[in-house]
């Protein structure tokens, strides 16, 4: 029935009875209210355009169209049939209480439909509903019945029953109530005289109108508030798509597409408003534009104009261009490119975010008949149709697949949109099934095998059929009942924090009790066959180059902020005149001293080595840095000149010193960088083989006793300065 | 950080001319601007390399972000003209991989950004380049351990030659260990065609990331690593970027929001969220509003199986994802992976599970069907073993139809239309549609960057051969129609009315002005029922009496009406 309005009328007694009970149960006055302020609340978020009045009757008061001569006495309209609010919910939170009258809830219902009648005139409703509550404590008059009856029928008005107790279909269970169910909460001692000649009442009304179903519309309060506790899904009408299935050029087919399935949105978004006023008007948002430059210069809207890039170039390329060259086509289309086989169309190569069910054109039987000839020739062969579909000409044509679809009261084409080239992501995995480390072994596959048998959520139910335990299709999205829970609750009580979420909806999520019971066993066992260990987070592997943001090849380091540039150029033209070590650049020093071969290669090691010392002595990640682009320098060279010796001496040195020293950070930074000794496969001359050198970086990591850092000393870092 | 490649071409005759097509293709299909590529050819007879420290190679293209220019260079080498043009340029002489890939090191010492991902392609059909030279395959070998150990992964892309081309003696070790050791045979074939030299390029050259880390936790205590991978997403046409108009220098946009009255920029902590139920303003704070999608920590949580046939194909929402075992994160992981996937195989059952794939995402269901591995002739892997992720609809993503009633064909009716469709039967493959929006707009940038006259014609493959497809079917089309279409029935009738609406046109202009007096107007507002009125109607409402409006959705006329009508 998505679309289309509703009118109903809810009729709630609130005379004296309804709040007699039971000890320890709730009165029924209370559960009525409770299904009222469910219903509305549904109401009011599903934001239907149905509408809603409020009749209470029982009350001290009277006020309604019929009071006339001590007529339809007690009866109070309290809303008039609009569209439900929030206004509502209050006045039923706060005005709605047990008052100390009696109505004949057969006048009540008159009153309703006297109601609906005069105030639907001239609007386009196509169903027309009363929701009596009560507890049928009073005496009614039943000469009135058959007049009701005939009214309701003529009218179109459905009737439905939520009373305190359930009503049984069996004809003896009103009669005998004493003997009935006196367990159900609500039957209280048993029915009243009242009650049990009221029930026939309503037994005979609600027959009257619909003879096998009349009784399924009689509800126990509890039962409507478990399953009002829901809020409504959402639904919209589907729309209409007509168009033409077209076979080549002279076989088309007058078809019908409806969207069937397609993730649901909310409707309504979130708007942004001032904290204080709570206005939506005190907040502006504003988008600027401006240059990549220091100031940041804005510049207008109007003075900007669209490119798109083309590698590394940017093209500029306005929108009325891109209109112009755009690709076009001639607008709506379902046009057959080919048959293929079914399985050729992979279920995970669906694409896109619906599906299409397609029907023949609308009063229509021969493209009925055509249609139905593709569907039953499609399915017989296992074929699909692979097509052409465009919604509209300024929509993006698509490539689809329409697999055939014969239901037992239809037939239609499901359409879905299949993948183009350029959506296609080809990645390569190594095969599991051929590495020997994961094969499974028989004995895991089996305590595989019975997990999934204890875990299978199919059912046989008993006449044999295959029952389906957990549907996730009849799931209503969890997303959206918290959404309205949450919404419902704040709008209610707007000072207090959010409520937990609903048990109820928690427990849809999980896995039914059953198959949680029957799993466990197997469980176990996986557990014990599967051993898994949880790798240890090495706090976030973090290279030297993602402390930095820079990559471990930039010779510089950030020291010399602010003028970089300028440094630069300064230490190129000192390049030249390379004498010794530096500190600004010892990694460019060492490689152009090498180079120039003016000193001897064991000189200019010790001198790096100085360097590298002095650099570690400050402790200072920002000299971390640039000690290990010079370990990385002494390495790289020390492989070109074949002479591994003074680096391999110099780096287990190092490490040995390591702890004594604190610089556990720093080591952590080279293995990340993955420098190691230099092995044999490298250098021939290397006593070190490639195995050990890979052994190197692995650190005995439980020598972790925090050393006391030595004494600070500040480096020198007047040589910069000077070099400046 | 970025992503690099280069490609090291063997310059001897066989190969360099056949390969161009390769690096078009791929300078085509680099996946982000910022991507870095670099061209070099070994064993040319020129050399050219930026530090000029290396003979017998050629530097093409050092390592950059590729644009329109490189494009058109390596287009140059294209076809018979290009070989010319490559053996003018470079010509072929002596071999040394070994300062071939010195010099890509070079390449990768200079760039001064990070690299997040570096790959090195060797293209090749020389088994032995050196011909036996122990000096100069030893300087390979250790100059590609250099490499690999900067984190270079290099890959070998061989063409078959003649007399077959043995990978063990020498590239063997040139070349990065593949993933696993199951892996090494089938890499090691070598090409025997090109568009399969291509495919394993492409295939190589789309780094696999994974969109998420989750675990699958199959009960209490048992979860296995799992990475997430998107193997198709809806490719769309690149944004925009804007340019300021004088300079054509990109400009960067800046959003804040401010308080109107007061013109003070306003802090995240100065704004809160706020919706309108039943006429009532509803406010959460911003942070309220994100914790009411969170239910749980991300992770995918297994309900149970199913038969694979309760997997029904319309229940579909969006495109499919894989998954696949991190042993890095939880050793043991791929073991049980792949029993689930042997037996979910082996039984045909697929496991429902519920996933949350990022922080603050509300759940979904999954059905995990189970993909075994499938490799093609040319031994490349067509599908990688793992569970394809298949997103389900919940009750509300269905919509309720009311099927139409309408006749069966007749078993005559459905044997003419099977003819029909046998005659028009082909092969389907995913990846033989192009997008035609998308490479017209390629084609169009193309044509604007490389200063062309007219963008390359794009032939659109989606279009139906509709001249093919009424020869193949000849007089069949004819005999069905004759079997359900009565002879006085047009199948391409529209509704007449509907026509002529169209064509008159200018439908905003004949519209009346609809107009609702103000007491209606006002009861529609105190009654909440404004919404039966049209937006035509409302809006008019809106001019009369004077409410502003920014929106032009429904909600918002209304909003904007009882704002003022409702005092």
């Amino acid at each position: 029935m998505a679309g289309a309005k509703s009118a109903s009328v809810l009729c709630m007694d609130v005379g004296f009875s309804m709040s007699n009970s039971a000890p320890g149960e709730e009165p029924p006055f209370e559960l009525a209210k409770k299904v009222i302020q469910k219903f509305v609340q549904r109401q009011v978020f599903a934001e239907t355009k149905d509408e809603l009045a409020l009749v209470l009757f029982g009350t001290d008061s009277t006020k309604n169209s019929l009071d006339q001569d001590g007529q339809y006495q007690n009866i109070t309209v309290h809303r008039n049939l609009m569209i439900p609010d929030f206004e509502l919910l209050e006045e039923i939170e706060h005005q709605v209480h047990p008052e100390s009258h009696q109505a004949d809830w057969l006048d009540a219902l008159v009153v309703c439909m006297d109601l609906l009648q005069t105030e639907t005139k001239g609007k386009k409703c196509d169903r027309l509903n009363i929701s009596l509550l009560t507890d049928l404590n009073t005496r009614a008059s039943s000469e009135q019945i058959d007049v009701i009856i005939e009214n309701l029928k003529q009218a179109g008005i459905t009737l439905q029953f939520f009373l305190p107790f359930p009503v049984e279909d069996d004809e003896e269970s009103g009669r005998d109530a004493d003997r009935g169910s006196p367990g159900h909460p609500g039957m209280g001692k048993g029915l009243s005289e009242e009650q049990k000649s009221s029930v026939d009442i309503v037994k005979h009304i609600m027959l009257n109108l619909d003879e096998e179903n009349g009784l399924d519309e009689i509800y126990s309060f509890r039962n409507a508030i478990e399953q009002l506790c829901m809020f409504k899904r959402i639904e919209r009408r589907p729309m209409a798509w007509p168009c033409q299935l077209t076979i080549g050029s002279c076989l088309p087919i007058r078809i019908v597409g409806y969207k069937a399935v397609t993730e649901e949105k909310l409707k309504k978004s979130w708007t942004t408003v001032d904290a204080q006023s709570n206005k939506k008007d005190d907040v502006k948002r504003e988008t600027v534009y401006c240059l990549d430059d220091d100031n940041e210069t804005e510049v207008e809207k109007d003075d900007t104009i669209q490119g798109f890039r083309y590698g590394s170039d940017i093209v500029p390329f306005s929108k009325v261009d891109q209109e112009q060259m755009k690709y076009k086509h001639d607008g709506k289309c379902f046009a057959v490119l080919g048959f293929a086989k079914q399985h050729t169309v992979r279920r995970h190569q669906f694409m896109g975010t619906q599906v299409i069910k397609v029907f023949s054109g609308k009063d229509d039987e021969h493209a009925g008949v055509a249609l139905s000839a593709l569907i039953r020739a499609l399915d017989e062969l296992n074929m699909v149709a692979i097509v052409r579909y465009a919604y509209d000409r300024r929509s993006n044509p698509q490539v689809g697949a329409a697999f055939p679809c014969i239901k037992k009261d239809h037939e239609c084409l499901i359409y879905v949109q299949l993948p183009f080239m350029e959506d296609l992501r080809q990645f390569t995995f190594p095969s599991l099934e051929n590495n020997k480390k994961f094969t499974p072994s028989d004995t895991q596959l089996s305590a595989v095998d019975s997990l999934i048998d204890s875990m299978m959520l199919l059912e046989e139910d008993d006449n044999g059929d295959q029952k389906d335990m957990f549907k996730v299709h009849h799931i209503p999205n969890p997303a959206f009942q918290r959404h309205f829970q949450c919404l419902h609750h704040r709008a209610v009580s707007p000072s207090t924090p959010l409520p937990p979420m609903e048990p109820w909806l928690k427990a849809a999520l999980e896995c039914p009790d059953v198959i949680a019971e029957r799993c466990q066993g197997p469980l176990e066992e996986v557990k014990r066959k599967f051993p898994l260990t949880e790798v240890e987070k090495k706090k976030k592997l973090k290279t030297s180059a993602q402390i930095f943001g820079k990559d471990s090849g930039e010779p510089d380091a950030k020291m010399a902020k602010g003028d970089e540039e300028e440094d630069y150029n300064l230490a190129d033209i000192a390049e030249g005149s390379v004498t010794s070590v530096g500190s600004v650049d010892p990694a460019r020093d060492f490689r152009t001293l090498i180079k120039k071969k003016s000193l001897p290669f064991g000189e200019v090691c010790q001198q790096l080595t100085r360097r590298l010392e002095q650099l570690l002595s400050n402790k200072n990640t920002a000299y971390f840095m640039k000690s290990i682009t010079c370990i990385q320098a002494f390495r790289e060279q020390s492989v070109k000149l074949g002479d591994a010796n003074l680096y391999n001496g110099y780096l287990q040195s190092l490490k040995t010193s390591i702890p004594n020293r604190g610089l556990e950070v720093f080591w952590d930074l080279l293995v990340q960088d993955a420098v190691t000794l230099i092995s044999k496969d490298e250098v021939k001359g290397s006593t070190v083989s490639k195995t050990d050198a890979d052994q190197f970086l692995v650190t005995e990591e439980k020598k972790k006793e925090a050393a006391a850092p030595p004494a600070e000393d500040t480096g020198d870092v007047d040589d910069l300065l000077d070099m400046m | 950080g970025r992503d690099s490649l280069v490609f090291l071409v063997d310059a001897s005759k066989e190969i360099v001319i056949g390969l161009i097509g390769c690096f078009s293709f791929c300078l085509m299909m680099t996946s982000s601007h910022r991507d870095l590529m670099a061209l070099v050819f070994y064993g040319t007879e020129q050399s050219k390399d930026p530090s000029k420290s290396f003979k017998h190679v050629y530097v093409y293209h050092d390592l950059d972000e590729p644009g329109a220019k490189r494009v058109q260079e390596v287009d140059a080498l294209r076809g018979g003209k290009g070989a010319q043009l490559a053996a003018e340029t470079m010509g072929s002489g002596e071999t040394s991989l070994g300062d071939a890939l010195w010099c890509c090191a070079n390449l990768y010492s200079d760039i001064k950004l990070r690299l997040s991902h570096k790959r090195l392609m060797i293209f090749t059909c020389r088994d032995k380049p050196h011909e036996g030279d122990s000096v100069k395959d030893r300087q390979a070998r250790t100059k590609s351990g250099d490499l690999k150990e900067t984190g270079v992964i290099i890959d070998l892309m061989h063409l078959m030659k003649p007399d077959g081309f043995d990978v063990a003696p020498f590239f063997r070790d040139i070349i990065s260990p593949p993933e696993d050791e199951s892996e090494l045979g089938l890499q090691l074939e070598p090409c025997d065609k090109l568009e399969d030299l291509q495919k394993r390029v492409r295939a190589k050259e789309q780094k696999k990331r994974a969109q998420a880390r989750l675990h699958l936790c199959l009960g209490e205590g048992i979860n296995v690593a799992v990475g997430i991978y998107a193997t198709a997403v809806t490719a769309r046409k690149p944004a925009p970027i804007r340019l300021y108009r004088e300079t054509n220098e990109p400009v960067r946009s800046k959003t804040r929001t401010f308080h109107t009255q007061t013109g003070s920029l306003l802090l995240p902590s100065e704004i809160k969220k706020s919706q309108v139920y039943g006429k009532k303003q509803i406010v959460m704070e911003k942070d309220e509003v994100d914790a009411i999608k969170k239910f749980e920590d991300p992770g995918m949580f297994l309900i149970g199986f199913k038969p694979m046939e309760r997997l029904k194909r319309h229940h579909h929402i969006r495109p499919a994802a894989f998954i696949y075992p991190e042993e890095d994160e939880v050793k043991g992981s791929a073991c049980l992976f792949s029993a689930l996937l042997t037996k979910c195989h082996e039984r045909n059952v697929f496991a429902l599970c519920r996933c949350v794939s990022r922080r603050n995402y509300p759940p979904r269901f999954v059905a995990l069907v189970p993909q075994k591995e499938e490799v093609d002739e040319g031994k490349v892997q067509i599908s990688p073993s793992g569970f394809h992720v298949i997103y389900l609809p919940y009750a509300d993503d269905m919509r309720t139809l009311d099927p139409p009633q309408c006749p069966t064909a007749s078993q005559r009716q459905v044997d003419k239309m099977k003819e029909i469709v046998s005659k028009l039967r082909f092969k389907y493959r995913s990846d033989a549609f192009e997008n035609p929006v998308i490479q017209q707009q390629y084609r169009n940038l193309e044509a604007l960057a490389l200063d062309m006259m007219a963008p390359e014609d794009t032939e659109d493959l989606i279009m139906p051969k509709v001249d093919q497809m009424d020869q193949r079917l000849g007089p069949l089309v004819q005999e069905f129609k004759d079997l359900v279409y009565p002879a006085d029935y047009n199948p391409e009738g529209k509704p007449a009315a509907k026509r002529k609406t169209a064509d008159t046109g200018g439908g905003a202009e004949k519209k009346p002005k609809v107009e609702v007096p103000e007491d209606e107007l006002r009861a529609h507002v105190q009654n909440g029922t404004l919404g039966k009125l049209t937006v035509p109607v409302l809006k008019e409402a809106c001019k009369k009496f004077g409410v502003h409006t920014t929106g032009t959705k429904k909600q918002e006329l209304i909003d904007a009406l009882v704002d003022q009508l409702g005092q």
